[in-house]
């Protein structure tokens, strides 16, 4: 269409108004479903990452000195970046959750802990930990997290599968929807597709017609749907700040470049979407008369 | 009442070969039609509602593929032509439709320029000549109009500007007189004498109008029970026969 020329398609009507609501929709929940696969990853890979390098040892039956002993000996083993021996308030504090604020009781036989980071390039020195204290005669326990963290990764990873999924999905529908909405419109429409038919107009010219008008749909409810998608994130990460959000175990609720490109993205993918899905089911009626 | 002959013209302008027409599962509409008409004849289409005057005319624009035979344009059998070239060969064809069948969203100038947009033509370009031919039509002071608002003679008018624009090669008219009262009648008819005349365009009329069909001397064909035939004038009696200025050129063989 050129520029100041009437479309050859009256303006939408009713039955797109009822799409526009279903594609802003279904994009609304695309985007929130990526932006959720996206977070949930980056939160699985933040907390794998921060818990792979790092190890308890747990000393028992270990006085003080022993135990600052055992501390300068495991920070001079090959591939220990730091070593440090955790003090009895910061033993309460972890354990505030299970015995209260009011302290741990006297007679409770408290090891001591030793928090150990390894050099990103050690790879593994649960053993040569373990292996270097019974040498040296300490009775210790070495825990390197790896357990939890897998949990944490098969858990994160099947979120991520099930996010993906639900996006697929959403897509999936998106584009049949917008099919069959096209197809309804080209019903509804069949007078003027029969009249540019007998004029001469092209299968192209008038399936560029239906893709004109609903990549223009699609662009703009994936534009809302997206927005919409966008406040409510920001809503979340409003409430999870204003309740502090002290568990560490949600997914990173921020919005980087990231989340803001699946944003961009959503709606142009929603506008392509219904651009393909109407020009692929307007030729395909099209072809169906002479 | 004459059976229509096989008459073969090397440069007919409409040639139907034992063309037959039915819809799914039903019986024929149209059966075995032959059919030749020489460029810049002027032919009448009659024959009983449900006759298949319709459906013959389909075939002629090309909105139909016949269920066996062939039917050929300008020379060309249409069956062996590609999509797009359908699509050229019908952008020699003007069709006026009983109903109309103006856009309702555009003016009587966007609808009459129609075919020129899809030939892909800048208004630039066709500005002129369709105000001109809108003019012609009587619609010089109603072109921007929208068609709800003007008269069943002016939308009728219209649909003939919108036909002719391109000044085509053929024009098919199904019963463009129905709609309109019997003066507006005769005015349209007068517009496609005059067009025959100025252009040389073939003109075909599907009417049940005989006393319109009786105010101009060209060959008539009736349809009935699906078979094709001539009645009037009688073939051959009218050769190089002139009336109200047309020239019955399918009666030259």
């Amino acid at each position: 269409m050129k520029r100041g020329e009437t479309s050859l398609l009256p303006l939408e009507d009713a039955r797109e108004a009822a799409l526009f609501f279903v594609v802003g929709a279904l994009c609304f929940l695309a985007a929130l479903a990526a932006l959720t696969a996206k977070s949930t990853y980056g939160a699985a890979r933040a907390w794998t990452a921060e818990v792979e390098g790092e190890y308890t040892i747990s000393l028992s039956d270990a006085a003080p000195q022993d135990a600052q002993a055992a501390t300068l000996l495991v920070q001079s083993i090959e591939g220990v970046e730091g070593a440090r021996l955790l003090s009895e308030a910061e033993i309460s504090a972890l354990l505030e959750p299970t015995f209260g604020s009011r302290g741990l009781p006297a007679d409770l036989p408290v090891p001591r802990l030793i928090a150990v980071t390894a050099a990103p390039e050690a790879g593994d020195i649960g053993r040569a930990l373990t292996a270097t204290l019974e040498t040296a005669g300490y009775t210790a326990a070495v825990d390197s997290h790896s357990a939890w963290a897998g949990d944490v990764r098969r858990m994160l990873g099947t979120a991520r599968m099930v996010a993906f999924g639900i996006v697929a999905l959403l897509a999936s529908t998106a584009i049949a929807v917008i099919a069959f909405a096209t197809h309804a419109a080209l019903l509804a429409r069949r007078d003027i597709v029969d009249v540019l038919h007998i004029a001469g107009a092209r299968d192209r010219f008038i399936a560029r017609l239906f893709e004109r008008r609903f990549w223009l749909l699609g662009l703009r409810a994936g534009t809302v749907g997206a927005l919409v998608a966008l406040a409510s994130v920001a809503l979340l990460i409003a409430i999870a700040r204003s309740s502090g959000n002290r568990s560490g175990l949600l997914p990173e609720l921020t919005l980087d470049f990231p989340d803001l490109a699946i944003l961009v993205i959503t709606p142009i993918i929603a506008g392509l979407a219904s651009r393909i899905a109407a020009g692929v089911t307007v030729m395909r009626a099209l072809k169906s008369v002479m | 009442m004459t059976q229509l002959r096989p008459d073969i013209f090397d440069e007919a302008a409409v040639r139907l070969d034992a063309v037959t027409l039915r819809y799914d599962a039903s019986g024929e509409i149209l059966s075995g039609i032959d059919l030749a008409l020489k460029p810049g004849s002027f032919s009448f289409l009659t024959g009983a509602s449900g006759a298949g005057k319709s459906s013959l005319l389909k075939l002629l624009y090309l909105a139909r593929a016949p269920s066996t035979g062939e039917v050929s344009l300008f020379g060309r059998p249409t069956s062996r032509l590609t999509r797009d070239q359908l699509s050229a060969m019908r952008r020699r064809i003007g069709v006026v439709f009983q109903e109309f069948r103006l856009l309702a969203h555009l003016t009587a100038y966007e609808n009459a320029a129609l075919p020129l947009r899809v030939m892909g033509r800048k208004e630039a370009q066709y500005r002129t000549d369709v105000e001109e031919l809108l003019a012609w039509v009587g619609l010089g002071e109603r072109m921007h109009k929208r068609p709800e608002t003007l008269s069943g003679g002016e939308q009728q008018r219209v649909a003939i500007a919108r036909a002719v624009v391109t000044q085509p090669d053929l024009l098919i008219a199904d019963e463009p007189t129905g709609n309109v009262d019997p003066e507006m009648g005769a005015r349209l008819m007068r517009l496609f004498i005059e067009l025959n005349k100025r252009l040389g365009t073939t003109v075909i009329i599907a009417s049940h109008d005989l006393g319109l069909i009786r105010q101009v001397d060209a060959p008539v064909y009736h349809l009935a029970n699906g078979l094709l035939a001539r009645t009037s004038p009688e073939p051959g009696k009218t050769a190089r026969r002139r009336g109200d200025g047309i020239e019955i050129k399918a009666e030259e063989e």
